[in-house]
């Protein structure tokens, strides 16, 4: 009943708006494009806003997701009105989405989404509310910067509620806090019943069962934690809370109810009454991690804090689990190694070390003797302190303070970071707050007040220059990346760096996000800064100001290490991350995936994308698109090149004075079309290497028709350019081939893109995935985001200056003439780079590759990229 | 820097506008107050000359329009940066000339305001 309902609206309503004109139908994709850039520049701007050099409050992020929505719902009304209300589902699809938004911004954290029990290798990032402070930390350790941690699981602060609620216990708790501090009732007294109700209480049904499905998944024992909200964080509540090692999967409920409880015990209660935030005990979540059985453990500190202000840190080790450092009678062995490379170990103390504890076989702890002759030996290899070095220089460099880094070697010699947290120095040394301004002014200047701010910060390091592929499995841990371009290929040597300096780019981009992903200091867009920042030099970043200082300036960046504030950890830097989290990633990147529908839109930007990609398919959907242009002005480009291309001009696209059906390559000022034009017509685009074909039969192979496709004939050769001055929107049918490519250039760079899309052939799949991997190669040397799937080919590119996006257009049409038999030449994965290389050979005149000179380098660069 | 630090207050609203303001500010060498609730910042105002303030329009409680106009009635030299919400730049730029400093937009950079505060310095240092 229902759907005869929607049929019947439907049916009414595509009558109703198939009578737009062909001018209404511009109008409203013209006004939708607007829509549209209007909505990615707002998530450009709240992305820019993540990397600290913008102060922002609530209200903005309130306004940005309101205006957002008003940008998402024209568009879906204007797709609509363009598709005859085809895609009304979409409405349903922007509720979905931005209702979690609206109730992220006004601040009510979405329990309704939130689990009980989640995994710790899908814990969701920035809501520490939900997971504590410990788990939040090592999620990000592990998610982010990939270093070890073991498998483990949270019950989340919804679990607690859930538990305190079951059996009434928040209120009983509440009493006796109140007695207590109003003195009516001993501290001992207070803390004993709310231990008491916490341990006699049930675990209801549900909880239980989300805890055993997870305590099942592995034949293993646990530690049981607690992860409270603030632990690890801006508190330390390190060692008021009781944890549990070793724990049978059978006896996980019971460790968890007395972590709980260990909440409460006196220490605890006296801490968050003296930090003011008693009472928010509400947040607590308790973390659970399969046991590491570890032949030796300890701790790393990255500042020494026996000589503060030198440049060391300390390794603490000893042998059995890592409570044998924190808890142990005897004395662990203890380095102190130079926070510089190579590291050298400045001293070292190896003590005897008679007993050690270690995981008992039916669960719990023992401590037993340490074996003889090994009690005098160092409880660790060389290659140990050095990993562990390397982990802590990086977890410093990552979290921005000094860090305290609780790890533990297994049985198979293996490390494993157990928890790390901010060390707190007894007394801020250094205290030079109105020097650093004057110790800086002693060091030379390099660059000065250029350049846009991607993520702020202190960074220092040797220069690396990435020019191409070839440098990146080179690149040092902590050297500052220097680059002309921001190709997305670079992100993966960021979280390497210690600050990264481009000579393009813009805030927005897709290295400017990485480079806040990672808390990596970034200036993009530095010209000129491959002329004065040269391999093997000594920097420091100073991206508040905008500087670049010769030198290590010690100075500064023990002040930031110190002294600043670690701006991402504030909840409205988490609040903007969540929010970006659902508005910025794009998933849906095939239109012809079965996801590629509203229901498959899990993003804002995917919402954008899927509206922008069936706007633009619904008005080239041929056989409505033939109704809706009968009268329309299509001319015919003639032309040496056979493409047979119609040409559409909204406004200023072609010469003024050319009013035939007819027009010339010279009437043509679409400056996107004239710049791919200027490369479909290179001499040698059409006509040389690598296969010498008749000229006159290989045109008739590239316009014949898709019937072997079953397509039809109306498509034979159908191709289409709908242009103004500054945009194109080109359909190409050549062959089996189809490409399409969306372009916009104006002055500003922020509003240029190229899209491109190829698929098709005649060939089998895998000669055709290799023309994709091709394609994608020559794309990427030329800084697209390339992706493929199968002999799918979509690439992007976005914010680059007129000139470069012209070159690229060029680039773009001798690109079409080169694919138009590669997938009958490419017989070979071998044969993927030999004709990457011809490409960039034969037009790297365009504009400037990131392919190196030599042959051999060649190999080198595609290896790289067939592997992506 | 000059010996004697100047004394900024700095009032909005929002906790993370003077959380990220404090350290920057105190980062150049300065003296910084900051306060969320604007009676409190109205009452200190009565016992503190600050050199700068620096205060939303937009608040719950006595206005920060309220304020500054206090403030400079009752510490003439005092100089009043305003940050305000985009929205409401232009009204509040129109709607009163009386001696405020300059204006800045939210949300801002931060070398934007630190540079304001500098040349708002140098207006007190050369006066």
């Amino acid at each position: 009943m229902w759907s005869l309902v929607k049929q019947l609206v439907h049916r009414y309503v595509s009558r109703k708006t198939d009578r737009l004109s062909l001018a209404q139908v511009f109008e409203q994709f013209q006004t939708l494009l607007q829509n549209h850039q209007k909505a990615m520049e707002l998530i450009a701007d709240l992305a820019e806003k993540a990397g600290g050099d913008y102060v922002f409050d609530r209200k903005y992020l309130i306004d940005v997701v309101h205006d957002l929505q008003d940008e998402l719902l024209r568009m879906v009304q204007g797709l609509n009105i363009i598709s005859a209300n085809r895609y009304w589902l979409l409405h349903e699809a922007l509720d979905r989405i931005f209702m979690p938004l609206q109730a992220e911004v006004r601040g009510r954290l979405l329990l309704k989404e939130a689990p009980y029990v989640v995994s710790l290798r899908n814990i969701p990032l920035d809501t520490p509310e939900l997971t504590g402070g410990k788990a939040n930390t090592l999620a990000e350790i592990s998610q982010k910067m990939s270093l070890p941690v073991p498998n483990g699981f949270v019950i989340t602060s919804k679990a607690f509620r859930r538990f305190l609620e079951h059996n009434n216990l928040e209120e009983r708790i509440h009493a006796h806090l109140e007695a207590w501090l109003s003195g009516k009732e001993e501290l001992s007294r207070a803390a004993g019943q709310i231990r008491y109700g916490i341990l006699a209480g049930i675990i209801p049904q549900d909880l239980a069962r989300e805890i055993r499905s997870h305590t099942e998944e592995r034949n293993t024992n646990w530690a049981v934690r607690s992860s409270a909200y603030g632990e690890d964080g801006e508190l330390s509540f390190a060692g008021l809370h009781e944890s549990f090692l070793n724990v049978p999967s059978d006896e996980v409920p019971e460790a968890y109810k007395k972590v709980l409880a260990g909440l409460y015990n006196q220490e605890a209660l006296t801490y968050r009454v003296r930090t003011g935030v008693i009472g928010e005990e509400t947040a607590m979540a308790v973390l659970c991690q399969e046991t590491v059985r570890s032949l030796a453990a300890g701790v790393v500190q990255t500042v020494n804090l026996e000589e503060a202000d030198s440049d060391a840190m300390a390794v603490y080790a000893s042998f059995g689990l890592g409570r044998t450092v924190v808890d142990g009678q005897d004395s662990p062995d203890r380095y102190v190694v130079e926070k510089e490379p190579p590291h050298r170990i400045v001293t070292q103390d190896i003590p005897s070390k008679q007993q050690l504890i270690r995981a008992a076989s039916g669960g719990g702890e023992e401590e037993v003797a340490v074996d003889p002759d090994l009690q005098d030996r160092p409880s660790v290899s060389r290659e140990t302190i050095d990993t562990l070095v390397k982990w802590g220089l990086s977890l410093e460099r990552y979290f921005k303070k000094p860090q305290e880094m609780e790890w533990a070697v297994d049985e198979s010699g293996k490390c494993w970071i157990l928890q790390s947290r901010r060390l707190v120095l007894a007394e801020p040394f250094d205290r030079s707050e109105k020097d650093i301004c004057d110790s800086c002014a002693l060091y030379e200047i390099l660059i000065q007040d250029k350049g846009a701010v991607a993520r702020t910060g202190v960074g220092s390091g040797r220069v690396f220059t990435v020019r191409g592929n070839e440098d990146m499995n080179k690149f040092p841990e902590g050297a500052v990346l220097v680059t002309q371009f921001t190709a997305p290929w670079l992100a993966q040597i960021v979280p390497k760096a210690s600050a990264v300096i481009t000579e393009r780019g813009s805030a927005a981009g897709h290295l400017a996000t990485i480079a806040r992903e990672f808390r990596v200091p970034a200036l993009v867009n530095v010209e000129g800064a491959l002329a004065v920042l040269h391999d093997g030099m000594e920097i420091t970043l100073d991206a508040y100001h905008r500087l670049v200082y010769a030198g290590q300036v010690s100075e500064l960046i023990r002040y930031e290490l110190l002294q600043s504030t670690v701006f991402e950890e504030s909840p409205e830097f988490r609040l903007l991350r969540r929010l970006l989290k659902r508005i910025a990633p794009l998933h849906l990147i095939d239109p012809q995936s079965p996801e590629f529908t509203p229901d498959g839109c899990t993003s804002v930007h995917d919402l954008i994308r899927f509206i922008h990609e069936k706007a633009v398919q619904e008005l080239m959907d041929l056989p409505t698109f033939l109704q809706r242009f009968k009268g329309a002005r299509v001319r015919m480009l003639d032309s040496n090149v056979p493409i047979g291309l119609k040409i559409l001009d909204l406004g200023g696209g072609l010469h003024p004075e050319a009013t035939g059906d007819h027009v010339r390559a010279e009437d043509i000022q679409s400056l996107p079309l004239a710049a791919l034009w200027s490369g479909i017509c290179e001499p040698d685009v059409w006509s040389t290497e690598p296969v010498h074909v008749d000229f006159k039969g290989l045109m008739a192979s590239l316009t014949r028709n898709w019937d072997a496709l079953g397509e039809g004939n109306h498509l034979a050769g159908f191709n289409l350019a709908v242009i103004d001055t500054n945009y194109m929107n080109l359909h190409l049918r050549l062959g089996y081939h189809f490409t399409l490519i969306d372009a916009r250039m104006l002055e500003e760079p922020q509003h240029n893109h190229i899209y491109f899309r190829f698929v098709g052939g005649v060939t089998d799949m895998t000669r055709r995935s290799r023309r994709a991997q091709v394609l994608a190669q020559i794309l990427t040397e030329y800084h697209f985001n390339a992706v493929t799937k199968g002999d799918l080919v979509v690439a992007r590119l976005l914010h680059l200056p007129r000139e470069e996006i012209s070159a690229r257009l060029k680039i773009l049409g001798a690109l079409i003439g080169f694919t138009r038999q590669l997938d009958i030449q490419l017989r070979s994965d071998q044969d993927i780079p030999k004709y990457v290389r011809e490409f960039v050979d034969r037009h790297g005149n365009f504009t400037h590759s990131l392919m190196p000179g030599g042959a051999n380098e060649c190999k080198q660069a595609s290896n790289h990229g067939a592997g992506r | 820097m000059n010996a004697n630090k100047l004394r900024i207050m700095v009032l909005d609203d929002e906790p993370i506008v003077c959380k990220r303001l404090k350290p920057a500010l105190e980062k150049q060498g300065y003296e910084v107050d900051t306060f969320t609730q604007s009676s409190d910042a109205a009452e200190r105002i009565k016992q503190v000359e600050y050199d700068i303030i620096i205060t939303d329009l937009k608040m719950q409680g006595v206005d920060g329009m309220q304020l500054l106009t206090d403030a400079k009635k009752r510490w003439p030299k005092t100089e009043v940066i305003v940050i305000t919400g985009f929205a409401t730049l232009e009204t509040a730029k129109e709607s009163f000339h009386k001696g405020v400093f300059d204006f800045i937009a939210k949300p801002f950079k931060l070398s934007e305001i630190q540079d304001v505060v500098s040349q708002a310095e140098a207006k007190i240092r050369n006066s």
